[in-house]
């Protein structure tokens, strides 16, 4: 590693034959470092990413945890003394003040900010730790600890060059962890990196494909869910369905809002929320339901909304057989204006069918939808006592159950709806994908 | 020749090309017996007008000559418009109707002595007996007061409509002629809260009673024009009937009076424009109404609306016509006596184009109206629910745009209450909605006529389409010849012309038209068969190009007419049908070609899809342009 840092600062004095020889070192190194056991167990999840011009090879972890490039166990052993230096400073308290503060005391220890890549290798790690991973000031104030104006090329053979690879690796690295959870930088961003890798350095590019495709795909998802959902399971159930229904004229009920009992005996009885949501089309539907044939009540059925899972059920009957279907024939009296049919013997021509060959897949009808926070029968029974204000028909109508056992996914998810504890129990797979999938919305 | 020959196959096809079309239907039809065909129309005449127009023909001698009215009946009518005339001009203070919402029993007293609630009511039953001409012409008067039009037009267009032709003799003794004293008012009750034109949901219920001598009459009427003062009116409501062993729900008419008890007239809304005419909801519990009281059989109600309200609508012609003919007087002056840079106003250009826009307007519904109305007065029962309804969809639309001109060009006066102008913009703000949208008049018009064309069509398309090359390449060479030859000739001038050589020009374009016109339908029944009806926007401009070839012709037959009798000022109409016809022939191949498969000046799919975007969110779904900063 010594070595590599030697050949890089013959790159920075900007000795161009030398600069060729370290180049095909690095590779050399790279190809070493693939060896390595603990580079190979991740090595699935890693992207190899060239920059433009450079014989370099830059390898990172596509996730929030970053890892440098050039690791060896002696910076790792300075990435740990920084981190100690975290646990240090904020002692029990892990706030963004505490975070700041850490980052000061780095800062003022040393004038030349010495092992600062290590520093916010570090800090980009602690981030989350420190509930601060979405927040643009840290993100801005951890570029700051860069020195300025010391790693911009000078000329344009340190331009063509990769000028301080590991000190421009690491900025983009902040600028991926950004990325990576959905920060877009700002105008303060900009300025810091023009003022630490100047205007053409890997940082600002990555900062302008940032800012190029962030405002594209920000707002791309048609149904967007707002970033910090309700927290009262009965306003969450009502987005929820309301989400779900996608019908304008769908109408939530509340059939019963969530409260605790005390019964004669004296025994807390926790009564959960039922909510559900039923459109006028619905409504209809189910009135002109054969009342022989049983409805279902079927479920619960996953949603995830970021990274809160809610279950809901539905009221569904089987599709109505071929032989029940009603057809209703024209009716010439139906319309006193203009005829509603044309009695021609012709059809569309081929030429002007402008439909798809779908093949049309018979599903019976929806009903209604509900959520409720306790998903056995006497619960949904209430469920549906309510509905048959609306639809007198359910009175006549059998009800089956069909309520699956939840899968053990789904119970951890549902037990712990609150993002934070999400991210503290599930292993870092998982975690990492969610953001990813979260970062694309 | 090539002329000689055509007209040939043309008269050829005519004669025989239907009863063999009509073969090779039947022989297909064998295999689904029992087709359920629905009556549409009456066919009353052998040839129709509007409806051959879809095939591409010109029935000339349906329009030309111009109708025009016997001496005796002139000289009524000339004695008849001078004291109407009179009367709204002196005594009908319509500023004052419209502010407090009602027309004075005096102003009443006075229409009901003119005879007004009267007008086509035969004289043995009381009435004036007038023709739908002279109708026409004391509706041109009426229309200086929309709210007075509109009260005259509910009681006797709608209102006693249906006694006068579906009623039996005994019930036209009985209520004419109080109903064409005045004495009673009538109304028309169809509309219901969950059913307009689509009868279907009509919940209006008429059961019989035990004793099986009354109808109970249930339910409840919206937007009745005259409904609160109304003493007979004329309900729809679904009977029980038996067709076949088979029991059905059908639409029943009864004459139903006030005075039979159970019924209630909600407050009379409160409305743009109009706001003379009382409009209001009506209900109706448990109202006895005597069998003899139905109007014509039971379970026959669906025709005999239709044909009230099809009957009804030629008048807006004229009506608006006479609107637009009072508020040209009333701009001019203003125009010509307001200056605006040491010159009036009529000197401008801008301005010149909006007098000519309401000239030609008015020119051309009043073409169309009368033609319309002499049409319907010939002998028989004709069949010209077609033309009135593309009379009602233009009058009503140009007299929207004129009225909104006239205003115009008074600027900021024009928008105060101290001129009648906003009266008129929102009284006639009216005219698209009622009897009938115009949007479901353009689909009637269109369909209408798909239907008669693809009658007559069918045959030869499923030859086609079978492939018969002997057929396409006919077809073929017909196109060529048509490309080739510089004009079409269906016969309007030349040897055996019927239109002024003065106006051979417009008549080429209106025949260029028609002819593209058909083969245009031809494609589209080719491409759509019976699914047109879903094509709105197809069919929309169907009917555009409809309404614009009969007004065409209504403008080209009339100053024919005028110009060989010598009319006053016949050369200023010889300027307005061939600036109307030019214009027209535009709008027409514009239309037309839009028509045609791929057409890059057909905006359709885009248009349904931003709609169904909108829609599907039901609000303007584009961002703000200050919503978000780079």
């Amino acid at each position: 590693m010594t070595r590599i840092r030697f050949l890089l600062q013959l790159q920075g004095l900007g000795q161009v034959g030398l600069s060729r020889f370290a180049a095909q070192h690095g590779a050399l190194l790279q190809s070493a470092f693939c060896l390595q056991p603990n580079l190979i167990k991740n090595a699935q999840r890693q992207v190899i990413k060239h920059f433009h011009g450079s014989l370099v090879c830059a390898k990172r972890n596509s996730v929030p945890s970053a890892q440098p490039l050039n690791e060896d166990k002696k910076s790792n052993d300075s990435a740990l003394i920084h981190a100690d230096l975290f646990d240090h400073v904020s002692g029990t308290f892990k706030t963004k003040a505490t975070f700041n503060k850490a980052i000061d005391v780095f800062i003022k220890s040393d004038v030349r900010r010495r092992g600062h890549v290590e520093f916010i290798y570090a800090a980009l790690k602690k981030m989350p730790e420190f509930g601060v991973e979405r927040d643009l000031a840290v993100y801005n104030k951890l570029l700051d600890v860069f020195p300025k104006g010391v790693f911009v090329p000078r000329n344009f053979i340190q331009r063509m060059f990769n000028h301080y690879p590991r000190q421009q690796e690491c900025g983009v690295q902040i600028l991926e962890q950004m990325e990576n959870y959905g920060i877009m930088p700002n105008l303060e961003t900009k300025v810091l990196l023009v003022q630490i890798f100047g205007e053409k350095g890997h940082p600002v590019r990555k900062y302008q494909r940032i800012m190029y495709w962030f405002p594209k795909f920000k707002e791309l998802n048609p149904w967007p869910i707002p970033k910090d959902l309700p927290t009262d399971p009965v306003d969450l159930a009502r987005f929820s369905l309301a989400r779900i229904a996608d019908d304008l004229d769908a109408q939530v009920t509340v059939y019963q809002v969530p409260h605790t009992d005390v019964t004669e005996k004296g025994e807390h009885v926790t009564l959960p929320h039922i909510v559900g949501i039923q459109s006028p089309n619905q409504i209809e539907l189910l009135a002109k339901h054969n009342p022989d044939r049983p409805v279902f009540i079927e479920g619960p059925f996953p949603l995830w909304l970021r990274k809160t899972c809610v279950h809901y059920y539905i009221l569904r009957a089987d599709p109505t057989p071929a032989d029940e279907k009603e057809e209703c024939p024209y009716d010439p009296e139906s319309c006193l204006a203009y005829p509603l049919a044309l009695d021609l013997d012709l059809d569309r021509d081929m030429g002007d069918d402008e439909t798809f060959d779908v093949e049309i897949c018979n599903e019976g009808p929806v009903f209604a939808m509900c959520m409720t926070g306790q998903g056995d029968e006497a619960t949904l029974n209430q469920w549906i006592s309510g509905l048959q204000q609306k639809n007198p028909i359910l009175g006549q109508v059998p009800v089956l159950f069909l309520l699956e056992g939840r899968t053990t996914e789904l119970k951890i998810s549902s037990d712990k709806e609150s993002d934070s504890q999400n991210s503290q129990h599930e292993d870092h797979q998982t975690q990492d994908r969610r953001s990813k999938v979260e970062a694309n919305r | 020749m090539m002329n000689i020959c055509r007209l040939s196959v043309l008269s050829k096809f005519a004669k025989f090309g239907d009863p063999l079309v009509c073969n090779l239907r039947n022989a297909g039809k064998c295999t689904t017996p029992l087709h359920h065909r629905r009556t549409f129309k009456t066919h009353s005449r052998n040839l129709a007008y509007a409806k051959d127009l879809f095939l591409g023909q010109l029935n000339k001698d349906e329009v030309f000559p111009y109708p025009q009215i016997g001496n005796e009946e002139l000289e009524e009518i000339k004695q008849l418009v001078a004291p109407v005339e009179r009367f709204f001009s002196e005594e009908v203070d319509s500023a004052k109707i419209d502010q407090e919402g009602k027309i004075p029993p005096e102003t009443m007293k006075g229409l009901k002595e003119l005879g007004l609630f009267g007008i086509m009511v035969p004289e043995e039953y009381g009435g004036l007996g007038l023709s739908n001409t002279m109708y026409a012409r004391l509706a041109e008067i009426i229309s200086l007061d929309g709210s007075i039009a509109v009260t005259l037009a509910a009681h006797q267009a709608i209102g006693l409509k249906g006694i006068l032709i579906a009623g039996n003799e005994a019930q036209k003794q009985k209520y004419l002629p109080k109903l064409a004293s005045g004495e009673h008012v009538a109304a028309f009750c169809l509309t219901e809260p969950g059913s307009g034109s689509d009868v279907a949901s009509m919940t209006t219920r008429a059961t019989l009673s035990e004793d099986g001598k009354h109808y109970l009459l249930n339910g409840s009427k919206i937007w009745i024009s005259n409904g609160g003062l109304a003493d007979v009116m004329t309900v729809f409501a679904k009977t029980e009937v038996v067709v076949d062993g088979v029991k059905k729900e059908k639409i029943t008419a009864f004459i139903v009076e006030r005075a039979f008890g159970g019924i209630t007239s909600g407050k009379a809304e409160d409305k743009l424009g109009i706001r003379g005419s009382n409009t209001c909801e009506v209900s109706f519990d448990n109202v006895p109404v005597p069998v003899e009281n139905v109007i014509g059989e039971v379970g026959g109600g669906f025709k005999i609306a239709m044909n009230i309200l099809n009957s009804g609508r030629f008048s807006m012609g004229s009506s608006a016509s006479g609107m637009i003919k009072k508020l040209i007087e009333l701009s001019s002056e203003y125009a010509a006596t307001r200056k605006q840079f040491t010159k009036s106003l009529s000197e401008f250009g801008m301005i010149q184009e909006k007098f000519a826009g309401m000239a030609l307007n008015a020119f051309v519904m009043e073409s169309m109206a009368y033609l319309t109305a002499g049409m319907m007065d010939r002998p028989g029962i004709p069949d010209c629910s077609l033309e009135a309804a593309m009379v009602k969809v233009f009058s009503s639309e140009g007299g929207w745009i004129c009225v909104s001109e006239a205003l115009q060009v008074l600027g900021g006066l024009g928008y105060t209450k101290n001129y009648p102008y906003e009266r008129y913009l929102r009284d006639c703000r009216i005219l698209p909605i009622f009897e009938g949208t115009n949007e479901i008049l353009r689909m009637y018009i269109a369909l209408t006529g798909m239907q008669h064309a693809g009658k007559v069509l069918t045959g030869r398309i499923k030859e086609l389409k079978r492939g018969n090359i002997g057929l396409a390449l006919g077809m073929v060479g017909k196109k060529i010849k048509t490309s080739l030859r510089s004009s079409v000739d269906l016969g309007l001038t030349g040897k055996d012309g019927v239109v002024h050589p003065s106006l051979t020009e417009s008549a080429k374009k209106l025949e260029e038209n028609v002819q593209y016109f058909g083969s245009t339908v031809e494609g589209l029944l080719y491409r759509y068969g019976k699914t047109i009806v879903e094509e709105q926007l197809v069919l929309k401009k169907v009917a555009d190009v409809m309404i614009h070839l009969y007004a065409m012709t209504a403008v080209l037959s009339r100053t024919s007419r005028s110009i060989s009798i010598g009319l006053r000022n016949h050369d200023h109409e010889v300027l307005l049908t061939n600036t109307f016809c030019s214009e027209a022939f535009f709008k027409n191949n514009f239309w037309l070609t839009q028509l045609q498969k791929h057409a890059p000046e057909n905006n359709d799919a885009n248009i349904k899809k931003i709609a169904k975007e909108v829609l599907e969110k039901r609000a303007y779904i584009c961002s703000h342009p200050l919503e978000r900063t780079f």
